[in-house]
């Protein structure tokens, strides 16, 4: 069994699309900031559609944001 | 801090001031062995606290609809923690007087609502108190 890790560049496309705050990223796909903060933190995987919402913001694929590793123990 | 938290936070503290009171009516009631006049005063008073409780708790219910995601899989895992604290509270109620005083001894009656009373608190205190940890440790390195 390997053990899984789901990382994501949600903080950088935040300043690569004018700097939005976390705040402003969180009103825009309809969550609070502290989801925002524990996503970036790799915390907490979000939904299929939060996952959707989120690159649909940025006006990228998802794949472009999450990217899920596979480590073989 | 988020709403989830307000929450967890007000209802840890209301529900310790409604179990402090609570237990204080009912050792008023028990004192004054509960007859004719004196128990109705009594349910009057314990009415005059558990009508707030309930106004507080259906506030709860609209206040929980601004919830995302992660703050309902937060709830929902603090539920079950309150499911697991509520069996342990009432196994050790039930189980610990059963070998501490042996199965011929007598329980009193009004020990009943004083269980009733600690089942509720320690429920809701697991379920606050879960879900103030489980926000502080998805917090910690944000």
């Amino acid at each position: 069994m390997g053990s899984n890790r789901l990382s994501n560049h949600v903080r950088r496309l935040r300043f690569e699309h004018g700097e939005i705050t976390q705040q402003q990223l969180a009103d825009k796909v309809g969550v609070t900031r502290q989801t925002i903060i524990a996503i970036e933190a790799g915390k907490y995987a979000p939904s299929l559609p939060l996952a959707f919402r989120i690159a649909r913001t940025f006006g990228v694929s998802i794949e472009q944001i999450f990217q899920y590793d596979e480590e073989e123990s | 801090m988020s709403k989830l938290q307000k929450l967890a936070w007000f209802n840890l503290v209301m529900m310790t001031i409604c179990f402090i009171l609570s237990i204080l009516f009912l050792l008023i009631l028990i004192r004054v062995n509960a007859k004719g006049i004196e128990y109705l005063i009594t349910c009057f008073v314990i009415a005059c606290i558990t009508t707030p409780l309930f106004f507080m708790l259906h506030r709860k219910k609209s206040f929980e609809a601004g919830f995302d995601e992660r703050e309902k899989m937060i709830n929902r895992r603090a539920f079950s923690c309150s499911v697991i604290g509520l069996t342990v509270f009432l196994a050790c109620v039930c189980f610990i007087p059963f070998f501490v005083l042996g199965g011929q001894n007598v329980v009193k009656v009004y020990y009943l609502p004083l269980i009733f009373l600690g089942a509720i608190f320690a429920a809701q205190f697991v379920h606050s108190a879960t879900i103030l940890i489980q926000c502080a440790l998805e917090e910690e390195d944000g």
